[in-house]
Formats: structure tokens, sequence, C-alpha cells
């Protein structure tokens, strides 16, 4: 019992943050119709972002959210007018191998400048410390911290969108290009705007991830295929349908603890010869797969 | 041609070639057509009018098998098509074209055409030496290898139709045709329609809103309005019919010209 | 006997462009006798085989305009295929290449009867989806050797031996893979010209557009697809019986899916040559600017870095690729 409880409260924990980071992939999309291969480099370049700064610094990792927050925004920006501007009036598969180059040139720009070692962050005062919270549950103080951290920033992302001005003028972009065009809202500064929210977003969600998790350039495409998964399971431009698809999603990547369980219960020999952990992430795809297949609009799929 | 040689019996003629029953569709809530019965014999130029929202192209795609009807039922040439995926409707014999038809990609009129051809024959040269046939006969032999999205709508239009005619269908399907077309555009496709008809044989039922041609060449029209059908005869009766005139002039210019109508 | 005209057929082409393939084609053919490097010998077969791949993804991509992200899972089926059946019971490559083809072809069908129910993005995202799935599978799957996948010892065979397809000098291979694509180049000249090809370009064109002229999309598609898959397994196959050593890891990698589609792009999706050309282009490039700047400068990842600032340059400056620049020059001066 321990463990399936353990288990299915990592995986919501580790949900609100991957909700965090397929929060960029589904406003981009909701905006322009346009899937981000490099939406898990992004994530990479907050992870880097956040490591550097404190490490540089020596402050609170937990702090450098605005730097993370300020880079990714700034490269949402850039790549927008450097580059997707200009696919964006190709077919559809000049964007997705366009995006896809640009998760090539940023992956192993990573790798020229960084190496390719795993790096994590070893300071900041929560470091190793970590919470009993009953029913044998213990949550390290980082993975929560993050967690919280990541619903405040989603929440806060929710507001802007939902009760601004400017943030209903990404929605109106969203629903009817032509006819905000017509109201006097500039495409080209809302899909400009969305790269830069994804950006933003999707770094605050790395430098919050990389309290837990070592980096390395070649982590991008785990977390590109979970934030599509999210996408998908949530309905594609859906902002409220990603935070619960994240915790979904997070619960997903808990399987093999969910399958100990299991295993612990029916006792069929079979069941613990199943290589689980390697096949953590399957799950995920797999997700993806039957997701797309069985509702395309997503399971909370409430943009029509 | 094809099926309705000059050897068919007398009777045959007089046989309905397509029988819709009673078709209802809804769009959620929305009804798009509803209770529509009628039915269309062979060799007969039948044309669909009616305002716009009458539910003129939804019906065609009903019968077409693009849109799943609702209720009612749909008989051509004795088979039963309510059920049927488009392509099928399309391989016993119904071809069709749409409204907005914007070519993209690269194939030339020459392929589009074959492509209709093909449904027929697997064979590569059969399909051209027959694509090139209504090319001729369609007198769009000029453009064989231009590229189809390069050309003016007339064009595409003209190809559309005749990628219809190279399936070799008892009857077609013609949704607006000549919307947009200029004066000397609409003579021609008025042309092109009643070869079709004529030196073809095939039976044509088309959407129009341009009066000239409907009236003109139909030999039945049938009227919806608001998804229902209003009225169905031959165009002079049509265009003297107070139910017609009122769904397209509107209820209160009837009525304050209502000595001047009949 | 009209299907083996049709391929044999390039008269649609103009004169210009059949001298010059015929050129290059002699060239490729008298390739091994004139001085080369062994690195430029590797960097040809490989050239060979990613244009089979292409020409592969080419029917369901480029003819079809079906954007496949995951033709990776076939080089996967058909290299442990044939890995396996070797490996285990020394099963001869011609034997097992054609089974390799068999089992990809019913995957094909297993995974794309539901996935051409999706189009556009969501399509691409979850062919991606599936073909990691199986590199997931095969990677804890200890009958075909797990993670550290399986390797075929040249020791039991005595080479040069034509019925496994072991050798010593890398020319057999290059000869091998050479007729294999020669083949391939005639059958998608006859693909692109069949019933099927003009079906599959009307669908790309418009689908209700295609429906309405009797063309049942789904299967169409799905045929095709498994057309793709069957080059992809061949070439798999050779691939496993070449390198000797696979893994998971370096044959069903999302990078080989990408790079298959990238090839036909640059090239020109949706023509017979453009796969060709891509493949010229970039197999070349990749390994020499690994060889140059990775490799003796030192500076690791410096080649990719190049490759993908040239697929975000193909793809914002001409998505139709080298060869729409042809046909558009060409285009322009006839008018």
């Amino acid at each position: 019992m321990d463990i399936l409880v353990s288990s299915l409260f990592a995986g919501l924990l580790i949900g609100m943050v991957l909700a965090m980071v397929a929060l960029g992939l589904t406003i981009i999309f909701g905006v322009m119709e346009i899937v981000n291969f490099a939406h898990g480099e992004f994530l990479m370049v907050g992870m880097y972002t956040g490591l550097l700064t404190a490490q540089a610094t020596g402050m609170e990792p937990l702090l450098t959210l605005p730097v993370a927050a300020a880079a990714g925004f700034l490269l949402g920006i850039i790549c927008y007018f450097g580059f997707v501007k200009f696919v964006i009036r190709g077919p559809m598969v000049a964007q997705l191998l366009g995006t896809f180059g640009l998760m090539i040139f940023l992956r192993n720009l990573a790798l020229l400048f960084f190496g390719a070692e795993d790096r994590a962050i070893h300071q900041g005062i929560l470091v190793g410390k970590s919470f009993n919270i009953g029913m044998g549950v213990i949550a390290p103080a980082t993975k929560l911290a993050a967690a919280a951290l990541s619903v405040i920033a989603f929440w806060a992302v929710w507001l802007v969108i939902n009760r601004t001005k400017i943030g209903k003028a990404l929605t109106a972009t969203s629903l009817n290009p032509q006819g905000a065009r017509y109201m006097g809202i500039s495409t080209e500064r809302m899909n400009a705007l969305a790269w830069g929210i994804g950006g933003g977003t999707v770094t605050i969600a790395g430098a919050l991830l990389v309290n837990f998790w070592s980096v390395n350039p070649f982590i991008g495409l785990l977390f590109t295929m979970i934030a599509f998964a999210i996408v998908a399971l949530g309905g594609f431009g859906s902002v409220s349908g990603a935070f619960f698809a994240g915790l979904a999603v997070g619960v997903i990547t808990e399987i093999p603890g969910i399958w100990d369980f299991l295993t612990y219960i029916f006792n069929f020999g079979w069941m613990a010869d199943v290589p689980m952990t390697s096949l953590k992430y399957m799950w995920v795809y797999l997700a993806y797969f039957v997701i797309m297949i069985v509702r395309p609009r997503g399971l909370f799929g409430w943009k029509r | 041609m094809g099926y309705c040689g000059e050897g068919a019996p007398e009777k045959a003629k007089l046989m309905a070639l397509l029988e819709v029953h009673n078709l209802t569709k809804y769009f959620g809530g929305l009804k798009a057509n509803e209770d529509i019965s009628f039915s269309i014999k062979k060799e007969e130029l039948v044309g669909l009018i009616g305002p716009n929202g009458a539910g003129k192209t939804t019906l065609f795609n009903c019968i077409a098998g693009l849109y799943p009807v609702s209720s009612g039922k749909i008989i051509f040439s004795g088979h039963d098509i309510t059920a049927l995926k488009d392509y099928e409707v399309a391989r016993l014999g119904l071809a069709r074209t749409f409204q907005v038809y914007v070519a993209s990609g690269d194939m030339t009129v020459v392929e589009n055409i074959m492509v209709g051809c093909f449904m027929r024959t697997r064979s590569r040269s059969q399909a051209k030496t027959r694509a090139e046939q209504i090319m001729k006969d369609f007198k769009l032999h000029d453009l064989s290898d231009y590229i189809l999205s390069e050309l003016p709508v007339a064009s595409q239009k003209q190809v559309a139709i005749a990628a219809a005619v190279g399936t070799d269908p008892k009857m077609l399907l013609l949704d607006e045709v000549a919307a947009g077309l200029n004066p000397s555009e609409i003579e021609d496709i008025m042309a092109t329609i009643q070869h079709i008809h004529y030196n073809m044989e095939i039976t044509v039922m088309l959407i129009e809103h341009v009066m000239e041609l409907v009236m003109k060449i139909s030999d039945r029209v049938i009227v919806l309005d608001s998804g229902q059908k209003i009225a169905d005869g031959n165009p002079e009766t049509i265009a003297r019919d107070p139910n017609v005139v009122k769904a397209y002039l509107g209820e209160r210019y009837v009525h304050e010209h209502a000595g001047e109508l009949t | 006997m009209e299907a083996l005209s049709s391929a044999l057929d390039f008269s649609d082409f103009p004169r210009l462009d059949m001298i010059i393939a015929g050129v290059l084609g002699g060239l490729l053919v008298i390739f091994p006798a004139t001085p080369h490097s062994a690195f430029a010998m590797a960097t040809m077969i490989q050239f060979l085989m990613f244009s089979l791949y292409g020409m592969g993804w080419n029917t369901i991509g480029g003819y079809g305009g079906q954007v496949d992200l995951g033709k990776a899972q076939y080089v996967g089926i058909g290299a442990f295929t044939t890995a396996v059946l070797m490996v285990r019971w020394d099963v001869p490559f011609w034997v097992s290449m054609p089974i390799g083809v068999c089992f990809a072809v019913i995957w094909s069908f297993i995974i794309g009867y539901p996935l051409f129910r999706l189009k556009g993005h969501y399509f691409a995202i979850a062919t991606i989806a599936t073909s990691l799935v199986l590199k997931d599978i095969f990677e804890v799957w200890d009958f075909v050797g797990a993670a550290c996948g399986i390797e075929i010892s040249p020791i039991k065979y005595n080479p040069p031996d034509f019925l496994h397809l072991i050798f010593k000098e890398d020319i057999y291979y290059y000869y091998v893979i050479l007729g294999f694509f020669f083949l391939g180049i005639l059958y998608v000249n006859w693909f692109r010209k069949s019933r099927l090809g003009f079906q599959l370009r009307s669908i790309k064109d418009n689908e209700e557009v295609a429906k309405s002229l009797g063309i049942n999309v789904h299967w169409a598609k799905i045929k095709t697809y498994a057309i793709a898959t069957s080059f992809v397994s061949v070439v798999g196959s050779f691939h496993a019986c070449y390198i000797k050593n696979i893994e998971p890891e370096d044959t069903m990698s999302l990078d080989i899916s990408i790079l298959i589609a990238l090839m036909a792009m640059l090239g020109g999706a949706g023509s017979l040559w453009g796969p060709i050309i891509g493949a010229g282009v970039l197999i070349p490039l990749k390994s020499y600017l690994k060889e140059w700047l990775g490799a003796r400068a030192g500076l690791i990842g410096i080649d990719l870095i190049v490759y993908g600032a040239i697929i975000m340059l193909v793809s914002a400056v001409e998505p139709r690729g080298i060869w729409g620049i042809v046909e558009k020059v060409r285009r322009r001066k006839r008018n």
C-alpha cells in the first residue's frame, strides 16, 4: 500500500512540474498551430540557466527563476523573429523539420559549450532535506518546492491569459486569427508573445526541474515527448487541460512503482520479470498514441 | 457511351436513377435538411436552388456520402447508398464536384483528370487515353501540361468536372460551378454541362445561384428553403411559384407587390 | 509487362536530366575502381543506403504528403530480424531479408490502421511515438539482445559469403547496395506513374476531392505506408550485415527517422530524384563535417550545429528543396 501511495504522490508532484513544462507548448500551438520540436531544448536552456546562475553567483537555486524566465522569454522572441516567422509560410513538413533543426542546433550548441556530462545542483538550503508526510511517503524538499512553485507559476500564467487585456488578445488570436486581426490585434505580435511566454514558462520549469534532475545536452527529447503527450491529453491549445493532463502524465511516469504494487498484490512470478523501470517512458509515448487515436481532441479538450 | 446506351429500353429512361426518401440531417441541434424527398430520372438535368443557407450543399454532401444522414434513405440506381462512404458512392457511378475547389500541389491538368479515369482501370495507358479524350471533348487539350493550381478558377472548375466525368459516372452532382465566373466563362461552363448531359448522357443535378443558367438548361428545378423542399417542377412553374418568390425576395416584398406577381 | 516498361520509361524527364543521371549512374558503377579512401567508400555506402531510405519515405511522405517521422522503427525491424535469424539459426540474408519485410509490413498495417486516422501534426508526432515505443521494447527485449544489441560474428563465415552477405572488403557491400539502389529507382519510377501513385498525389492535393473520385483514402495511405516500410526494412537488413553490430540506440533512434525525412525534403519531396539529391548533399556533408570539425578539431557537436542550421535554413527559405528550385527555374524559362 505504501508503495502505491508514494508512487501516486510522487507522480502528482512531478506532474505539477510537467504541466508547467507543457504549458508553453500548448500556448504556442493554440495561437499558431505549430508544433515546436525544440520545446525540450528550451527546457534544457532553462535547466542550464538555473544551474549555471546558481553556481556562478552562489545564490539559492530556486531564486534563479526570474533569470531563467527572462532568458527563455528572450529565446522565444528571438526564435520567432529570426526563424519561426519564415517557416510558418511554408508547408507543414517545413515547420516540423524546421523546429527539429532548431532542436539539433540548440542541443549541440549545449554539447559544444557544456560537454556531454550530467550536471546537477548540490547547493541550496533544500538539497538533501525531505519531509515524511505519513503513509510512508517521503517527499524530497526540492521536489515539493518545485511542484509548489510550478503550480503558482502556472496559476499566474493562467491569470495573465484569462484576466488581462493582453491575455484576452492572445486567446482571441488563438480562437480566430482573422477576426482578431480585424479587431486591431496584430497577429505577428501575438505570435511573438506566444513564443515569448512559451519560452519563458518552459525555462522556469527547467530551472525548477534542475533542482532534482541532472541536466545534459540530450535531455530535451524526452521532455518534448512528455510535453506532446500532455498537450494531446489536455487538448491541443487548452491551458487548463494541460494542468490536469500534466498530473495524469506525472502519474503515468510512476507506472513502475504502481507495477511493483500490483506485483506485490497479485504475486505472479512473471510480473516481477518485466523490466518496468526501463519501460518508464514507453508508457508516456504509448499514452500519446492511444489518446490521439481515441480522443483526438484530448480527454480534457475544452477548446473546440 | 457507358451505361445509358441508345439500346436501353425506353422504359429505363423513365425509371428513377436517384431516389431520396425523407432525408433529414442535423448538425447538433441545427436542422440543415428536414424531410426532403425527391427522385431524379435517368438523363434528367435537375437544378437545385434556394437562398443562402437553405441546405443545398449539405444535401449534396449527404447524397454523396460525405456526411452521414440523421434519418432517411437514399437509393441510387437500385443500391441503397445511405450508409455508404463517399468513395463507395463514387464507385457506384455517382460523381460530384465541390463548391470551393482550390487546387494545390503540383499535378498537371492531364494528371488531375487521369486520377478520375484511374477509378475504372489500373492501366496507365488506358487512363491516359481516356483523359485525353475527355480533354478533347472539354476543349482543354491546350492546357494539358499546365500545373492546375496555376490556372485561373474557370479552368480549374472545368478540370474538376472533367476529372469527375473521368470516373465514368451515371450521374454527376455539380456544386455551384458558375460561382465567381464572368459571363463568357459561364457560357463555356454551360456548354460543358450541356455536352455532359446530351452527348455523354450523364444525369446531372446542379446547385446554382446564377439563375439564367439554371432556368435555361434545367429540365426540372427543386427549391430548398431553410432546409425544406418548397417546390419541385419545371423552370416556368418554379419562376411563378409564390413560395419560391417569397423565399427569395422575402415575405414583405411579396405582400407589397402582390398585384404584379400573378 | 506494362509495369516493367513503365518502370524503365524515363521519357517524361528532359533529355538533359537523363544525360546527367546516366553519367552519375555510370560514375557510381565505376567508383570503386577509382582511387578512394576507406572513409569515402563508407560514405558512399551510407549515401546509397540513405537514398533508399529516402526513396521509401518519398512514396508516402513526398507523393502522399503524410509526414512520417517514424521510419527508424522499420530500420530496426529489418536489421534485428536479419541479425537474430543469422546469429541464432544461421539463416542467409536473402531469406531473412524478405522475412524482415514481412514483419515490417505486418507491423506497419497494425499501427498504420489507427495512425492514418490522424492528420498533419498529430500524425507526425504519433509516428514518432510508435517508433519510440518499439525502440523501448527492443531495448529491454532479451531475445534481440536488449540494449546491448546483437553482434553478427564474421568469424563463423568464410568471406566473401554472398549468401550471408559477409564480406571483408566494402566493395562487395557497395555493389550489393548499388543494385538495390537501381532497383529502388526503377520501382519508384513505376510507382509515381501507377494508379496508386496518382491516388496518393491526389490525396496530397485534397482528400475530399480524392474521395469523390472513388479513392479509398485510408486504404491507399496504408498500402503506400507498407511500400515505404518495405524499402526501409530491406536496407535495415543490409545495415545489419554491413555494420554487424547493431543496437536499438543507433538503428532506431529518432535522429534516423528525421534524417530520412529531411533528406527527401532537402532534395525535393515528391520527385523521383529528390531523395537521392538530398542524400547526396547531406550524407557527405554530415560525415565530412564530423570528420574534419568534430574529430580533428575536437569541437564535439559542431558538425551537428551546422547540420541543424542547414535544416533551419532550408525549411525557412525553400521548403520545396533543391529539385523545387530546379523546377521553378525551368518553368520560368519556359513561360
